[in-house]
């Protein structure tokens, strides 16, 4: 995640920013409410989640254990396939590769899909650099876009912006006032984009599964435009995270089964497509030339790192964004980066080779372990959360109080097991919270708890004074724990476990 | 640049492409610290967990799950008789939306149907018969695509159809409406017994495009209020028919 990013703020600053816009907190606490209780029953309809989660953790460990095996697969049966395949270590090789044939294509629009890779490599701003016209063709994109702004949600990237401000937005662009009703907006997109899709020169596409074992590239998503991108335009480009690979397409069964459901809450995405090769000689449609790039861009970094190597596992279903109490409060663009939310707190940093550049991304997270609850393949982020904290510290990067603190966090919590006790409670604490997105009153008894940063906020905190909180532990002396204090709190926390599992009903998604 | 240097270069790109490949490949094996791996790795865990492979509904309740999962994704999903009933069907629903050009793949099946006869005075085009057409612009104004769907999955309730000469991937994508005719036959329970065809299929066999449809296009990008018909057809038509 090298390259130019929003690093001249704080993340808190860009924080404070997000909690003074009323809508945005709004409309991303509504958004992820409503995506989050959609993964939960879709999970359930389901049945037996932990064992898909569990296969799907299988298989990406797998797959990464032997990413050298598999990419060489793939690559090899891409190439077969009549695709062109191309290795880039950093963004500035992918950039090159994908400018220089649009280059020699003569090219003057490229026809964008969703891809989050485009968007870490700032592709848009390359291409625009060199005279080609890149257009986002993914509804939310698109309106993003037309703002001059970046996705804050990794599914709904325009989370952020309202009815009236998307309908300004196309207005502008149709040259006359549109109805605000989501149907006259949505046909204007299909109207102008038909356009788009026609007359593009490139077509390009993100890729969220590849097939080793026959070269296939795999894009799920709903609108149709991915598709549109990969048929029309005579040649396709398409962006792949070195890690999108899968053995199989049994493999994809699982894939298939978590991403939609985690996502949106899905059966399956309205358009699942497998796409081998250009195509074929006598088809009507489909690309006549088709390159896919590899990227690696600090993918490589995790490998043979036992603390974050998993982190390669990710699906990018975005459903740790949809239950972390952090992202819910401040949306993604406070995050300064691509990928928001816990997994973009995490991956950041790990991205980055150098120390120095780290910033404060990986505090903006409290630590209670809901993402790790939510992620499909079981990523541990809350783990990977506080190992980066523990390296800043031990790199020197973090304040005097901070490296203190950590010595007290091991001190209480070393070896003893006691830490993911510790991040259960502080889950069970977070779901009245969770549950309906009201922040409530302080709990009495957990106003010391926080005292001690390295361990879970309590819920009911609100997130503005837990902010404070956090920044002014940072600047002082913790205080030591008292057995009796923990001994009250944990009690405390059975109490409201008790409560919780009484109120929820058949919310348990493990089911 | 002309095509014949631009050929050239590509060359060029692809002979850079396979040198990088090694390092950026060595690269990796260094760093999860041990040698390349060149043979194909135990892989223990391959596809759906053991209790969903063995999970097979009877063919009534396919076609039940199919029509109740289709609809509940915002399709129109139908049980009929056999193919005439549903010609007919299709003919009613061309006539109901105003179609005046149906564009349908190139399929003795789909042929069965009759629609020219059906509906005179419509258009009716079969994909990528005479090479001289823009079939591109004949599939984008077209009212409605007709397919006969490869596969069918009741779990997920997906249309699955595969690309070829005469069978564009346009046809169930560019027109507004889209009708499937589905042979209960080739409805399957779970994803996972139609992808493991694709693996015992291999490469060779694949074809370029594998579409998986499971009801009309949609999107939810304004302020979560769910809309259909963004890019691809806002109406999607199941049949499923015993054929």
């Amino acid at each position: 995640m090298s390259g130019p990013e929003t690093a001249a703020k704080t993340v808190k600053e860009r924080a404070e920013e997000a909690l003074r816009d009323d809508y945005l907190r709004q409309a991303v606490r509504f958004t992820t409410d409503r995506l989050r209780s959609a993964r939960l029953q879709a999970a359930q309809d389901q049945g037996n989640w932990e064992a898909w989660r569990e296969r799907g953790r299988q298989i990406r460990s797998h797959t990464i254990a032997h990413l050298d095996y598999y990419l060489h697969r793939f690559a090899e049966n891409a190439r077969a396939n009549g695709a062109h395949v191309h290795f880039a270590e950093s963004a500035e090789e992918a950039v090159r590769i994908v400018l220089a044939i649009a280059e020699r294509k003569g090219a003057r629009m490229v026809a964008k899909s969703k891809s989050m890779v485009t968007e870490e490599l700032h592709l848009n701003r390359a291409l625009e650099d060199i005279g080609v016209k890149p257009v986002e063709t993914d509804l939310g994109e698109y309106i993003v876009q037309l703002a001059g702004e970046t996705p804050s949600h990794i599914i709904i990237p325009s989370i952020h912006k309202n009815r009236r401000q998307t309908a300004d937005l196309l207005s502008k662009e149709a040259g006359e006032e549109l109805p605000t009703d989501t149907p006259s907006l949505t046909a204007f997109v299909r109207r102008r984009m038909r356009e788009v899709f026609l007359a593009a020169d490139i077509g390009m596409t993100g890729c969220n599964f590849a097939i080793a074992e026959t070269g296939s590239i795999v894009v799920f998503e709903n609108e149709g435009n991915a598709r549109m991108v990969s048929t029309l335009p005579k040649t396709q480009i398409t962006l792949m995270g070195m890690e999108r690979i899968i053995p199989t397409w049994a493999d994809l069964e699982v894939m298939a089964t978590l991403l939609p459901r985690s996502a949106t809450g899905q059966r399956l995405t309205v358009y699942m497509s497998g796409i081998s090769g250009p195509r074929r000689r006598g088809d009507g449609d489909g690309p006549e030339e088709l390159h896919i790039v590899i990227v690696d861009n600090g993918r490589s970094l995790q490998l043979g790192d036992p603390e974050f190597q998993e982190l390669l596992n990710c699906i990018r279903c975005g459903a740790c964004l949809n239950v972390c109490p952090v992202y819910r409060h401040i949306g993604g663009h406070a995050y300064g980066s691509t990928y928001s939310g816990p997994i973009g707190a995490v991956l950041k940093p790990a991205f980055k080779k150098n120390v120095a550049e780290w910033d404060d991304v990986a505090d903006a997270s409290s630590l209670c372990g809901a993402c790790a609850e939510a992620c499909p393949v079981k990523i541990p982020l809350h783990d990977m959360l506080v190992s980066l904290r523990r390296r800043k510290v031990e790199a020197g990067r973090a304040k005097r109080p901070e490296a203190l603190a950590m010595k007290v966090y091991a001190a209480v919590m070393g070896g003893s097991g006691r830490l993911r006790g510790a991040l259960r409670l502080g889950r069970l604490a977070l779901k009245p919270l969770a549950r309906d997105g009201v922040i409530r009153a302080r709990i009495g008894p957990l106003a010391g708890w926080t005292r001690h940063r390295v361990f879970p906020a309590p819920a009911g905190e609100p997130f503005r004074e837990r902010w404070a909180n956090l920044r002014r532990e940072l600047e002082r002396e913790p205080a030591s724990m008292d057995p009796a204090v923990r001994r009250r709190l944990e009690e405390a926390l059975r109490k409201r476990k008790r409560n919780a599992e009484t109120e929820e009903g058949g919310e348990r998604h493990d089911g | 640049m002309t095509d014949e240097a631009y050929r050239k270069w590509l060359t060029e790109l692809d002979a850079e492409s396979r040198r990088k490949q090694e390092a950026f490949l060595d690269g990796l094996a260094a760093r999860l610290g041990r040698p390349r791996v060149t043979e194909p790795p135990p892989h223990p865990f391959r596809g759906a967990p053991d209790f969903w492979k063995e999970y097979e509904l009877s063919t009534e309740e396919r076609i039940k799950r199919f029509i109740a999962n289709f609809q509940a994704a915002g399709g129109h999903a139908f049980r009929l008789a056999g193919l005439e009933e549903a010609a007919r069907f299709i003919a009613n629903k061309a006539k109901e939306l105003g179609v005046s050009a149906l564009i349908r793949q190139d399929d003795a099946l789909l042929a069965g149907l009759g629609l020219e006869t059906l509906l005179p005075g419509v258009e009716v085009r079969v994909w990528n018969d005479d090479p001289a057409e823009d079939w591109i612009a004949r599939a984008a104004g077209a009212g409605m695509g007709v397919v006969l769907a490869d596969f069918a999955v009741a779990h997920t309730a997906s249309i699955v159809t595969l690309s070829a000469r005469g069978k564009g991937r346009s046809v169930s994508l560019l027109p507004p409406a889209l009708a499937a005719v589905i042979p209960t036959g080739r409805l399957f329970t779970r994803l996972g017994e139609v992808l493991t065809l694709f693996d015992e299929t291999g490469r060779e066999g694949l074809p370029a495009g594998i579409h998986f449809i499971s009801g009309p296009s949609r999107s939810a990008d304004i302020e979560n209020d769910l809309t259909i018909g963004v890019h691809g057809p806002g109406i999607a038509y199941a049949l499923i028919v015993d054929a």
